[in-house]
């Protein structure tokens, strides 16, 4: 039966290639034909994620125009939430992803042995800095800007160190520390790059501390801030829209945070799966979330920039796993005493 | 007298019952009693194993070898913990009075009074029921924020030096207790409704005046609808995360909810330390059952007994306008403000507003909010998945809250009262820490319950049983046992009896709670979060993502839609029932 669809498919492909050459060649770039013709007749996966619902709706929206056959089933879970899900249903034998996604790459290392291996083909293309496994992807790779809210700020900040001036007392907002593997990349760049002591330098502005990125960026369109951190994907798309804001990269450096992103042994639907990643990790894919979500990308030739990135005036920190894992629980704990923040 | 004449008749009905119907008895409360335990304590269980421990129960195994008070200490010598309970305190006590005195003052208005257009304020009365808490919040940050809050800038507008600051305790209070009241008013609307009026007209023959004959009167007797709602209300409350989430966390200001998720949400989570949290809270709630146990014990409050009555209303005169007006406040601040805070969210492109000239430049307006979650295709799938939920939610649990309710209030069967307190439980665990007890507690059981929607149904029957029973209690309190012994004196059995005696006199009370149920369902987010799966997605799981998503304008637009899709739902199912019924939904619920 099987071989029976994959033949009609190959013969179906050949029969493109004759006729217009373009389609066939395109998605070889994607997996070789036998993964194709497989992941179609699974026809659907199954994908967790970390990541907003309507970024990834996207993605998915856009995949489905390379391949229409696979249907995609999205679960989205706040990360702590996303974990403990992953961790139950695989000890009761009832993991039903074939794809976790995943923005905190410390809760998803211990995990690791859940997980199939695999490799994109553009394996080789990645940045050495971004992997912590063989097993996991950075399918999804987030920068940090600075966003401001254009009605409520006559004079912006320029700078990571701009956001201290007593002038924006009262005037911030940030997402706290304990959040998630974002914010975890943020306030450890801002330790480590911009000095011991930025954490009480701009605690003095009394910032406004939300839960996570998203509600902080609804809260800068409607005016509650006017400036702060934020998550470039988060913000971009109201920017596009017209909301009154403003978004920058700070010369300092961009923290970006990758994601690890995997195929659990017991995916029912692999080949979907691998083909769904191929193309997430792929040129088009990346350039894709480059371009029309704000991602950045970890392969080391981006082949393109968010709008206002500039390459040449800001560089893209990647924080070190090995401080990632080891500092968190100290450096979290300063940070919350540092903001007043109560566990 | 009564009970006296009661207790004899009973001894003499014990004495003639055979050994059959005690072993039937046997059985039934057996069979209870298990389904009880496989949706209540089992997951309590769990629940307990994990505050004790540091582990995960399916994932490390059920193993007692870390078993420590660690986590339960920590927690309690937090001083963060104990301001958290104190602010609980505050909101719950203080909403709850605000909700009590205004839903025992539209139950009566609404039910005793000749205002005119009373119909009308009792529909719209209970429209904050269909709105999660969530959106609550939402819409009172729009509303009430010290820095945009719309309210404040009318005031501008207006030229007047007033402010007002939601994100604060009062603003919790406030918010609380007028979005509770609708809770009050459905418990005392039903008791004064089925109250025989005798009592009170004997009172006015005696001399009493109006106002005396509702305190001295009316009140006290329907007093355990009072007792319930108050208690229940208060309940619901400590349990509620959307509404503290929201105007709680611009200031920091937590409470326990509040705590509990944050501690699930940190990376790493946290959720042995928030099982250990969930304790306290129900160890607050066991204290308030106990509470209400021993005020309500030991006296009786039938009122409908085997006569025939009307309820009748009371001619306010002139002063019935008064009474108009204060109805059309409280739905102008509860129902209309809100509401209208929504729609300019739903339908305004960006919610930063100048000044009220910005507030009303048409520009700013669209359907953007509503063409993308259209757009987007699960939506259509959360809303069949959620009414799926509802129903089943609605039918299972109502018929087994009734069997609980029966067996409780009605029969002398040994065991009945560990029942109660079984299904009183759960209503005093979050929904978010709940829902990981019965993923830990359900997922392994073989035949596939895990993804399904009926795990889902399962959960919300068992979170929501105590509302369910408690609502369908003041029924049962109500219906005098001599119309019961009357069908048993013409040869009836106990399923006859209950058949034509009890569910008919009880069923305005049933109706109103299986729809009830049918919106907790629809409502509930904290525990579906960890229950559903990618094809068992429902609209409240939806809504979260949309709020977390960071867009105020499609979850505003998604409520409206929920808002619109639960009226007409409710207002189907109402008509349809409507000669069976004596009223409308409304009125009953």
């Amino acid at each position: 039966m099987n071989r029976k669809i994959v033949a009609a498919v190959m013969a179906m492909a050949a029969l493109g290639a004759a006729l217009g050459g373009a389609p066939a060649q395109a998605q070889a770039e994607f997996g070789t034909p036998e993964l194709i013709a497989a992941a179609k007749a699974e026809g659907k996966l199954v994908f967790y994620t970390a990541n907003f619902a309507e970024v990834e709706q996207e993605v998915i929206k856009q995949f489905n125009k390379r391949f229409p056959e696979i249907r995609i089933e999205m679960v989205r879970a706040p990360g702590g939430q996303l974990i403990t899900r992953v961790r139950t249903e695989a000890a009761a034998g009832k993991l039903i992803a074939d794809v976790v996604d995943h923005s905190d790459r410390a809760l998803m290392q211990p995990l690791e042995d859940l997980f199939q291996d695999y490799a994109p083909p553009n394996a080789a293309d990645y940045n050495p800095d971004a992997l912590i496994s063989p097993k996991f992807w950075p399918r999804a790779t987030i920068a940090w800007s600075i966003a401001y809210n254009t009605e409520l700020v006559k004079n912006p900040p320029k700078s990571w160190m701009d956001l201290t001036k007593p002038e924006y007392d009262h005037m911030t907002g940030q997402v706290f520390a304990q959040s998630g593997g974002t914010t975890w990349t943020r306030i450890m760049f801002e330790r480590q790059v911009l000095g011991e002591d930025y954490w009480a330098k701009q605690a003095t502005t009394h910032p406004i501390l939300y839960p996570s990125g998203a509600p902080m960026a609804d809260a800068l369109v409607r005016g509650e801030v006017a400036m702060g951190p934020l998550l470039y994907n988060v913000v971009y798309q109201k920017q596009k829209d017209g909301a009154p804001i403003k978004i920058f990269f700070p010369p300092e450096g961009a923290p970006v945070n990758p994601y690890a992103t995997g195929i659990p042994k017991t995916a029912a639907h692999p080949n979907a799966a691998k083909l769904f990643l191929n193309w997430c990790l792929s040129k088009e894919g990346q350039t894709f979330m480059i371009k029309e979500l704000g991602n950045l990308t970890s392969l080391k030739v981006p082949p393109a920039y968010p709008e206002g990135f500039d390459p040449k005036v800001v560089k893209v920190w990647y924080p070190k796993f090995d401080d990632y894992v080891k500092l968190h629980a100290a450096w979290v704990a300063d940070w919350d005493k540092t903001f007043g923040y109560r566990q | 007298m009564n009970g006296q004449a009661g207790r004899r008749t009973e001894a003499m009905r014990g004495g003639m019952m055979d050994t059959r119907r005690r072993v039937g008895a046997s059985l039934w409360v057996a069979l209870l009693l298990a389904i009880l335990g496989f949706l209540v304590i089992y997951p309590v269980l769990t629940l307990l194993l994990g505050a004790l421990t540091d582990t995960n129960p399916v994932v490390d195994g059920f193993s007692l070898r870390h078993l420590s008070i660690a986590n339960f200490l920590t927690v309690l010598v937090n001083p963060n913990v104990a301001e958290a309970l104190f602010n609980t305190l505050v909101a719950c006590g203080g909403g709850t009075l605000i909700a009590v005195a205004i839903g025992l003052l539209f139950s009566w208005i609404v039910v005793r009074t000749n205002t005119p257009f009373k119909g009308f304020i009792a529909a719209a009365s209970i429209l904050p029921l269909f709105a999660p808490p969530l959106v609550a919040g939402v819409a009172w940050t729009i509303l009430g924020s010290p820095k945009t809050g719309l309210i404040n800038t009318l005031f501008k507008w207006a030229g007047l030096d007033w402010h007002v600051d939601f994100y604060s305790l009062w603003g919790m209070v406030f918010v609380f207790g007028i979005y509770y009241a609708p809770y009050v008013y459905m418990f005392t609307s039903s008791a004064l409704r089925n109250m025989d009026p005798s009592l009170e007209e004997a009172a006015e023959i005696s001399g009493a005046s109006a106002f005396a004959t509702l305190f001295s009167v009316t009140f006290p007797l329907i007093m355990p609808a009072i007792v319930s709602g108050m208690l229940l209300s208060f309940i619901v409350m400590l349990g509620i995360y959307g509404i503290p989430a929201v105007l709680g966390a611009p200031t920091n200001l937590a409470v326990l909810t509040t705590y509990i998720f944050k501690l699930t949400n940190w990376s790493p989570p946290l959720y042995n330390t928030a099982a250990a949290v969930a304790i306290i809270l129900m160890m607050v709630t066991g204290a308030l059952v106990f509470a209400q146990q021993k005020v309500l014990s030991g006296r009786s409050y039938t009122t409908v007994a085997g006569k025939a009555y009307r309820p009748r209303s009371l001619d306010l005169g002139p002063w019935r306008w008064l009474t108009l007006g204060i109805g059309v406040v409280y739905l102008l601040v509860v129902v209309v403000l809100p509401t209208l805070a929504l729609i300019v969210a739903a339908f305004r492109k960006f919610m930063f507003i100048r000044d009220a000239a910005s507030l009303f430049d048409m520009r700013q307006y669209s359907l953007m909010h509503f063409n993308s979650i259209f757009d987007n295709p699960l939506t259509l799938n959360s809303i069949y998945n959620a009414v799926e939920v509802g129903i089943i939610t609605a039918l299972v649990g109502g018929t087994l809250a009734f069997a609980i309710g029966y067996t409780i209030h009605r029969t002398h069967v040994a065991g009945r009262r560990s029942i109660d307190l079984v299904s009183t439980l759960p209503v005093a665990i979050p929904g978010l820490v709940i829902g990981v007890a019965y993923l830990w507690a359900w997922i392994g059981i073989p035949g596939g319950l895990y993804g399904t929607i009926w795990i889902l149904a399962l959960a919300f029957i068992a979170r929501f049983m105590p509302d369910t029973v408690k609502a369908l209690s003041t029924s049962f309190l109500q219906i005098h046992r001599e119309l019961e012994e009357a069908a048993w004196v013409c040869g009836k059995g106990m399923l006859g009896t209950v058949r034509t005696i009890v569910l008919p006199l009880a069923r305005p009370g049933v109706i109103a709670s299986m729809t009830l149920l049918f919106v907790l369902a629809i409502r509930e987010l904290g525990s579906s979060l960890f229950l559903y799966t990618s094809n068992t997605m429902v609209m409240s799981v939806l809504l979260l993502d949309y709020y977390e998503g960071g867009n105020i304008g499609k979850t505003a637009a998604f409520s409206l839609v929920q808002t619109v899709l639960l009226g007409v739902l409710i207002g189907g199912a109402n008509w349809l029932s409507r000669g069976a019924a004596q009223g409308r939904v409304a009125r009953t619920g």
